[in-house]
This record gives C-alpha cells, structure tokens and sequence, in this order.
C-alpha cells in the first residue's frame, strides 16, 4: 500500500484523495438538499437581503476581472489607434487576449516584501483598494431588477465604500517603508480628498430634485411612465435625462469623477513617467496587479454612476415602441425538438448555396463553413432581438453597457489626448474652480426649487 | 482664432479630442512588417555586401561584372586584383573623385591619404600610342593590343590598361578581364630576362597561336569586348 502510494506522481497523489472527496460531498449533498432541502430553502428566502448581497458580491468580484481586462483591451487598443498604431493583434482576436496575458504575467511575477515593511497593513492594501472598488458597484442597476442592492441610502453608500480608496492607498503607501511610496501615497490621499468634495457636493444639487438618495428610483425617474395597461404616459426622451436638468453639475461631476478614477489629466497618483507609480513603488506581482484591477474597475464604475446619475442608467434615448411579439417556445410542443435539430442544418445549407452555386471557385466546405458562420450571425442577432423587445433586463442592459462603455471610450480618449497637469494646478482647480461652481450649482438648485413650488402654490 | 481660443474655455482640449478622433480613424502607419515585406522599387536589389566562404575568404574576386551590370551605375569598388597585388578601381569617376576628396575621407573617418604619393609611375605613353595607332585602336583587336604593350614593357602597367581604355573606349574593366584571363599577361615586371622574352618566342608565328586560342574559345579569337 505504502509503495504504491509512493509510485504516484504528484497530480496522481491529488486526484486519488480529491476524487473521493468530491465523490464523498457530491452525495453528501445529494443527501442534504434530499433530507433537508425545504428547511433550507426556507432559510435562505428568510434571509433573502442577506442572500442577495452575498449572491451579488460573489458575481461583482467574479466579474471584475473580466471587466477590467476589457477595459485594459479599450485602453492599448483605441490609444493605439490614436497613435496611428495598430496596437495589440497578436494574442486573440485582434489581440483581445492580451490583456489576459498580461495578467497570468503579472501572477508569475515574483510577489515581493521590502524589509522591514509591515506585512500585514502592506499585503491588505491592494485588497482594501480592490475591494472598495468591486464593492460600491453593489448599489448601481444595472437594469431593471438586475441591481445587487437598492436601498434608499444608495448614493451615500457608493461614495462612503468609493472613499475606502484613500485607506487603502494610505495604507500602500505607509507600509512599504519608503518614503517616496510615502509621499506618493500622501499625494494621491491628498487628490482624492480634495477631489471627493466637488464630487459629492455636484451631486446634492440632483439629490435635491430627485428627492432621494436611492440610485434605482433616481434612474426610474429618468425614464418613461407608463401606465397599467402599458401604454406610454409621458416621457421617455433622452431630454428627461438629469444631465440636461443639472448641466453644470454633469461638468462638475464629469471632471471630479476624472481626478477620482486617477485618469488622465488627473493621473498624478500612478504618474509612471514622473514618480514611479507613487504609492505602488514597492509593489510588485499580483499585488501589484490588484491596484491596477482596482484602477481599471474604477474606470468602470466612475462611468457606471455617471451613466446612472445625469445620462438615465437603463433607459433608451428615445420612447420604445411597445411590441409585444412573444413566442411561446411551448406552444411548438414536439415540433420544437425537430425545429432545434433540423433549423441550423436547413439554415446552413440553404445559406451556403449561394456561396456554392454563384462563385464558382468556392469549394464546398468553404461554402458550407460559410453557410454556418451566416446562420449563427442571423440566429444570434433573432435572438438577442427577441431577448431585447421581451425582457426588460436586456433592453436595459443593452443601454446601460453601451452608455457606460461609451463613458470608458470618453476616458481613454482623453487619456490619448491630454496631458497630465502640475499637482499645483491640480490643486487650485479643485479648491478655487470646482468647489466654488458646486456650490453654485447647489444655491441655484436650492433657489430655482423653491422658487417654482412658491409659483406653483401660491399662499 | 487666437482670440477665440483665449476666451472659450477649454477650446484647446476640444481641438486636441477631435484631433485624436481625426487620428483614430485615419489610415495606420504601422508596417506589418514579417507577414508584409515594405513594398520597394522593383529595381532595388537591397544592401551590396561581399560574401565570404566557408574558410573566410572574401569570394568577391574583383571582376567588375556587378559593377559593369548595375544599370545605374551606383556601384563603386575598387579593391585589390585576384592576387592581391593590385590597386583595380570601378566606379564613376565623379563619385570616386568626390569620395577620395580629402573631406569627405576625413567626415567618413578614414585616413586621409597622402596627396603627394603616386600609385604608379608614370611612364613614357609615345610608344604605347604608336602600338595602338598600328592596331587602329580597334578594342576588338585588343589582346594584340596588349601583348604588344606587353612585349614593349615587359607587363602591363596599369598606366598603360588606363591609356588603352581611353583611346580604345573599351572599359578598364573589360580590359583588365580580358588581361588577367590570360596566364602570359602580367601586372607586374617581370623578374628576369628570360621571363621577359617569352611573349614575343611565343608570339613568332601569330597567325598559328591565334587560330588555336580560337579553337580552344569556340573559334571566338579573345580579347573582343
């Protein structure tokens, strides 16, 4: 026994006490959702709040990566071609895959502690920074009912969990025992403080005609009102949206939001050319990988509020016709199963005939190859359409995605124009531009409220 | 304009964004270049470089054929003959001229040579002109030309290819192909006698020696260009 157990290779010695294991729990929950199934279930729609925020923090921090390498792909990729570059095409599908690459590069990088750093507060800064940007995406809707949390303190929350940043920042920068990490870590606290307050304050002015501080009602408020039967109220066009209600608090949010996702004109805290990266100095492998994750999901969710607060979230730009063309997939009842295995071979054939019999130089299979890749263009596009006019979660999706996308493009396009301005300049715009305008904004929301409720109603 | 831009603010950084909007749509400059080969003229035939064998010897052996094929005349050499005795020179003289000024030796960081040295001594040119007027300076006649420059001299300066070429027309080039294919022309004087003399022994019955070199050419007696 203790010689065969000795002949197995490593990965032998793994799979031999995994597969029973998994076998073993594999029953055993079997046995527990058989036996106990109901209590459970009971239990979790008991704590649905609690469910829910597990369920959605799980599915953000899953998610973020992705989207961040998405983001890393826009940035090479459109500064590339601003560059009149050509940019990543070699990993991928025009070089989609780079990203990706560049991080299973960084996880084989040697992860590195200074002497003498305090290893704790140092391992725990990237999870601080990563974490405070994954997190305040829980509150944002995505569409509708597709949102981790809605909670009348929604705002509040995104900014408070937002500002978590600075800690963790803070903390990089203190613990890496070096005083340039330090100061840079001093540096960008001191931008985003001073950066947080025009941030906040542009927003009050909107939270002041929308009544509320929960991002869902203030996205439902953009929208179209329709009544019960369906019909369309009022509302409904892109002019609704509360960028053109607050104009100057857009600007104002707009340009704070830059400085806050450490972009360009405002990236003084990473600057690589300048200071090495600031806080990151002495960061290196996947740690250092997870303040640039942070940085990219930032990207993202500065445009996801964005998109929420002024450009109406979810909504479309324009009143959606009201269709209802649903198809009943159980109403073929087994025609469907002869639908689903003979339509994509009817369809492949009748679109490679073309190719076939009008170019008499494609062979076949080329043809055939053709047919098929026709079929699925067709095929995804009917369905994504049917998704698009019957569930309201992938209209909404669809427009939340493209206006926020749209915001990151806006992003790396000023990143691939702008220069990075002086920390002084940086400084005085804050405290003598921004703060000052907010506050304008502010007073003249304030006023011109009370002044058409005072005309509204007269005493 | 100037005016506008100091009074809107954020002009600049607008006609910065539509400039990179402009660019990220226009053509790119990058150039693919292992799948796509730069496209060239098609007369160009790359860098000139001499090759080396597999012992490391230079194979280049100073026969001016590139030289004579290069349609626009670019290229210029000049180096030792085949035996490494030599000073041969192709090129036009324009170019070689300009580039053994002593300037342009001294910006391409080579020694500047020594104006007051003489390659090779000169020598009395009547005798050769009257070998060539007795041949009419027909080029075609050329390896009677120099085996009679040869018997005059005892070798063939290079003086005397140089004077040949410009009162035949032929290419010094041609002329010193046609010279060094022939084992009984020399370059150098000979060291003796003997030597000397064997040209014109062999040269007694020209009519007999010329129709066998013309067989043993494929009855192409040498020398034309």
């Amino acid at each position: 026994m203790a010689r065969t157990w000795d002949r197995l290779t490593i990965p032998g010695k793994a799979l031999f006490v995994l597969i029973p294991l998994l076998a073993v729990l594999t029953a055993g929950l079997i046995i527990t959702i058989a036996l106990f199934g109901q209590q459970i279930l009971d239990i979790l729609i008991f704590n649905l709040p609690i469910v829910r925020f597990v369920l959605a923090a799980t599915v953000l921090l899953l998610l973020a990566p992705p989207i961040a390498f998405v983001i890393i792909y826009m940035e090479m990729k459109i500064i590339a071609l601003m560059n009149l570059r050509i940019g990543p095409d070699r990993v991928g599908p025009w070089g989609s895959l780079l990203s990706t690459v560049h991080g299973l590069k960084v996880l084989m990088k040697e992860d590195f502690t200074p002497t003498r750093a305090d290893a704790v507060v140092f391992t725990w800064a990237p999870v601080v920074v990563f974490a405070a940007a994954a997190l305040s995406a829980l509150v944002l809707p995505f569409a509708p009912g597709l949102y981790g949390q809605d909670f009348n303190l929604g705002l509040l929350y995104f900014f408070a969990i937002g500002g978590m940043t600075v800690v963790g920042l803070l903390m990089g920068g203190w613990s890496s025992f070096n005083k340039y990490s330090l100061l840079g870590g001093l540096r960008s606290a001191a931008q985003i403080i001073s950066y947080e307050i025009p941030l906040t304050l542009s927003v009050v002015g909107l939270v002041l005609l929308a009544g509320t501080l929960s991002l869902n009602t203030i996205v439902v408020q953009q929208g179209a009102v329709y009544d019960a039967a369906g019909n369309l109220v009022r509302g409904g066009w892109f002019l609704d949206w509360y960028a053109f209600r607050q104009p100057l608090g857009f600007l104002i949010f707009a340009i704070a939001a830059t400085a806050e996702a450490n972009r360009t004109p405002f990236d003084l805290t990473e600057a690589d050319s300048e200071i090495v990266a600031g806080f990151a100095t002495e960061y290196s492998g996947m740690r250092f990988g997870f303040f640039f994750f942070a940085e990219y999901i930032n990207v993202f969710i500065i445009s996801a509020i964005t998109t929420v607060l002024f450009l109406g979230g979810w909504n479309a730009p324009f009143p959606a016709p009201h269709i209802s063309w649903i198809i009943n997939p159980g109403a073929f009842g087994i025609g469907l199963l002869f639908l689903v295995a003979l339509v994509p071979l009817i369809g492949t054939l009748v679109l490679a005939a073309p190719f076939y019999l009008f170019r008499s130089n494609t062979r076949w299979w080329v043809a055939l190859i053709l047919g098929f890749l026709l079929f699925n263009v067709i095929a995804g596009g009917l369905i994504t359409l049917w998704a698009y006019i019957n569930f309201d979660w992938v209209a909404g999706l669809v427009w939340f995605m493209g206006k926020t996308f749209g915001l990151v493009f806006l992003f790396v396009w000023m990143r691939g124009t702008l220069p990075r301005v002086r920390i002084d300049q940086l400084m005085s715009f804050a405290w003598k531009w921004l703060l000052p305008a907010s506050l304008l904004n502010l007073f003249v929301t304030a006023l011109a409220i009370v002044v058409i409720d005072a005309l509204r109603h007269p005493r | 304009m100037s005016l506008l831009s100091g009074l809107v603010p954020g002009l600049g950084i607008a006609k910065g964004m539509a400039l990179t909007l402009r660019r990220f749509f226009a053509p790119k400059a990058t150039v693919m270049y292992p799948e796509m080969p730069a496209d060239v003229a098609t007369k160009f035939r790359g860098r000139l470089q001499l090759l080396y064998d597999e012992y490391g010897a230079l194979k280049c052996e100073t026969c001016f054929q590139c030289a004579q094929a290069c349609p626009i005349e670019c290229i210029d050499m000049g180096g030792v003959d085949t035996r490494g005795r030599f000073h041969v020179h192709w090129g036009a003289p324009e170019t070689y001229g300009e580039r053994r000024e002593e300037s342009a030796m001294r910006r391409s960081g080579r020694t500047v040579p020594d104006q007051a040295y003489e390659h090779f001594a000169s020598f009395d040119l009547t005798t050769l002109d009257e070998i060539l007027d007795g041949y009419d300076h027909d080029p075609k006649r050329m390896l009677q030309m120099l085996e009679a420059t040869q018997a005059a001299f005892g070798y063939l300066p290079v003086a005397a290819i140089k004077r040949i070429s410009e009162k035949t027309g032929a290419w010094y080039a041609t002329i010193y192909g046609t010279a060094s294919y022939y084992g009984h022309l020399r370059f150098e004087p000979p060291s003796n006698t003997a030597q000397a003399g064997e040209v014109s022994a062999r040269r007694a019955s020209d009519e007999t020696y010329l129709a066998a070199l013309g067989a043993s050419l494929g009855g192409r007696p040498g020398g034309d260009a």
